[in-house]
């Protein structure tokens, strides 16, 4: 079975945006007698750029030899393990932003800087705990204060 | 134009924006010697802050984080034997062990005094040669300015990171990212039915999402790999002005020859400080009569190092203010916050906004003098803020790239924009993707597709790029940059298999 490497992966993985985009780039305007060119052209010759570049790293990426090693899932799987913090910051991240609308700048900042300083940082010290708190809770209002008021800029 | 320079010192002189350019080296020297920061990321922190601002002040203040930003590194560099920037690697060579035998007050002036000479050499060098590249420019047709952008992106692919597939490959991805919602001729493009997609993505928020993700989560990652020891460092540094006021007097050429070598770099598309600063120790070495000394804590080579890479500051600006094309990251932002602020970078900026030309000029060289007395001042405060942990760092300026893409024109979808980003941005650098080629693609896009169809409008012909001079000599530079990439690529690759057989 075909060992999945990091460059295997990326090739892979662009071919399939460069199909999709392909297929979407149908749907663009075609050209008229004005516009001979067509608004379509640009894109579709990055597409082909994309995908031959994509196509010789594969190709290059098959033709070294790579130990044998666990299948896709497990792999996908051990990467996801090993990276938990860093996905962890990214879910709290995206939280954050799905948040931001409905609960406003001020409780979600503070509760992003919060938790992801916990997880970073640890909460297993009680000195941990009054940096991770005291520094939420100033950053937020200075930033707020900052751009609310010297820059006049109106956080969510 | 010595008017208009005139008339730019007198705005920039005032109270407010002189106030703006300190904070601005301030916050630059802190990220500079903040281990695993970098300028970049300096830069990026503090732009959402000039969204209110006029050009000048806005302008000012991000000279000021770049000035701040070279300089930054001398201080980990010296006192912590750590690189705060991947251009101060050299500083550490020799500035480090200066400091172990009891002297870091000579090694910071001296990297202070050759940072501060770096960067007025570099003004000088834009100042003769930006209208001058400017003004040439100026016969520029669409054709010629096509083959100039694909040349600067395969140049960038070429010498990122050694990766020339993926280097180009980045580029091209770039270029795409760009091609989202309404297009020249209003007709809409990849919005996959979501509105909010029409108007396609600001650049802004796509450069941070795929640069500060990448960078802060893989300084995670190295902590994770790295245990790292708590260092305890004696900030209590004496300057000797007398002592540096000798070293520096018998480094006059190397000094010279450094900061043009670290104009020159920094001119060039895809190289910036860290190329500076090996070419330029290098070369200091080569000229040295005592060569043996490098290494040990000699002046010449701290001089050879902070020389270079503060001078890249004045040097990248060239291109990017003579041809609106700029060479590395740190540039590609500011030419962001340049666009942002309704002026467009290129040749007709000498004629359009001369005023903001000489603001550039004048805060290079404020920014330079409060450069020397922030470092000399405030260094043990420098030392000490240097030893903030990334743990702290990551959630912080997470946060703030949130806001400053938020801030841009207050609407949430531009922090998805960020995170999605963000994400790419991560898996690429996962997969060892270049990214400079990715977001130079992503500022110069819509140029490039413009100039493309405006000379294919002019002549449909496409043989016209290689019949017109210029236009054919960057095209053969741009395949001459691929060649020449190939061919160091087979090299690395031919090292590499001689170097694994004699582990065999």
């Amino acid at each position: 079975m075909l060992t999945l490497t990091k460059d295997r992966a990326l090739a892979l993985a662009l071919l399939l945006i460069v199909a999709v985009m392909w297929m979407e780039s149908g749907s663009i305007a075609p050209p008229t007698s004005w516009q001979p060119y067509g608004s379509a052209l640009f894109p579709r010759i990055l597409l082909v750029v994309i995908g031959s570049f994509s196509l010789l790293i594969l190709v290059r990426s098959l033709l070294v030899k790579v130990p044998e090693r666990a299948g896709a899932k497990q792999l996908v799987a051990g990467w996801f393990k090993s990276r938990r913090t860093i996905l962890a910051l990214f879910l709290l991240f995206g939280l954050y932003a799905a948040l931001l609308p409905a609960v406003g700048y001020i409780a979600t900042t503070m509760g992003f800087l919060v938790a992801s300083l916990a997880l970073l940082m640890g909460i297993d010290t009680r000195r941990k705990w009054i940096i991770n708190l005291t520094l939420s809770f100033t950053l937020t209002l200075v930033i707020f204060v900052v751009f609310r008021y010297g820059l006049n800029v109106w956080l969510p | 134009m010595t008017n208009f320079f005139l008339q730019a010192l007198a705005e920039v002189g005032t109270p407010s924006v002189l106030g703006l350019i300190v904070i601005g080296v301030l916050f630059g020297i802190i990220g500079g010697s903040i281990p695993g920061f970098t300028v970049t990321m300096a830069i990026l922190v503090v732009f959402p802050f000039t969204f209110a601002m006029d050009p000048v002040s806005g302008v000012s203040l991000m000279v000021g984080v770049f000035v701040g930003g070279y300089s930054g590194g001398i201080v980990s560099g010296v006192m912590l034997g750590i690189p705060g920037t991947p251009s101060s690697i050299t500083t550490v060579y020799d500035g480090y062990p200066m400091a172990q035998k009891g002297e870091p007050g000579r090694a910071l002036g001296i990297g202070v005094a050759s940072s501060f000479l770096g960067t007025i050499i570099s003004v000088a060098v834009l100042v003769f040669f930006g209208p001058l590249i400017a003004s040439f420019s100026m016969n520029f047709r669409p054709w010629e300015i096509t083959a100039l952008i694909v040349f600067a992106l395969t140049l960038v692919a070429g010498l990122s990171s050694g990766a020339l597939l993926k280097g180009l490959m980045a580029a091209a991805l770039g270029l795409l990212i760009t091609t989202v919602g309404y297009d020249r001729n209003s007709n809409l493009r990849f919005d996959f039915g979501l509105p909010a997609m029409g108007s396609g993505f600001e650049i802004l928020p796509v450069m941070i999402g795929i640069f500060a993700f990448s960078q802060l989560l893989g300084n995670i990652e190295k902590l994770k790999d790295e245990k790292s020891e708590a260092k305890n460092i004696d900030t209590n540094v004496t300057i000797p002005y007398g002592q540096i006021l000798k070293d520096m007097a018998g480094q006059k050429l190397n000094t010279l020859r450094s900061s043009l070598i670290g104009s020159l770099v920094g001119a060039l598309p895809g190289t910036g400080g860290t190329v500076a600063n090996f070419l330029s120790y290098d070369q200091a070495k080569k000229f040295s009569k005592h060569p043996e000394k490098f290494g040990t804590g000699t002046p010449s080579g701290i001089v050879a190092s902070e020389a270079s890479n503060s001078a890249v500051a004045g040097g990248a600006f060239v291109p990017t203010l003579a041809l609106g094309i700029p060479g590395d990251l740190p540039m590609a932002i500011m030419m962001g916050v340049l666009i942002l602020h309704g002026i467009t970078p290129g040749p007709m900026m000498f004629e359009q906004n001369p005023v903001l030309v000489g603001a550039i000029y004048a805060s290079l060289l404020i920014g330079a003098v409060v450069m020397v007395l922030c470092n000399l001042l405030l260094v043990r405060w420098f030392a000490k803020i240097s030893l903030i942990p990334q743990q702290i760092l990551v959630p912080v300026v997470l946060m703030l790239c949130a806001i400053g893409a938020y801030a841009l024109n207050n609407n949430l979808f531009d922090i998805w924009v960020l995170f999605i980003f963000g994400i790419i941005g991560y898996l690429l650098w996962k997969a060892e993707v270049p990214l400079t080629p990715l977001i130079l693609g992503v500022v110069l896009g819509d140029n490039l597709e413009r100039q493309l169809f405006r000379a294919l409008e002019l002549n449909e012909s496409w043989l016209t790029f290689l019949t017109r001079p210029l236009s054919a000599l960057f095209l053969a530079l741009a395949v001459a940059s691929i060649l020449f990439s190939l061919y160091q690529d087979r090299k690395i690759q031919r090292l590499k298999g001689a170097a694994q057989q004699e582990n065999v």
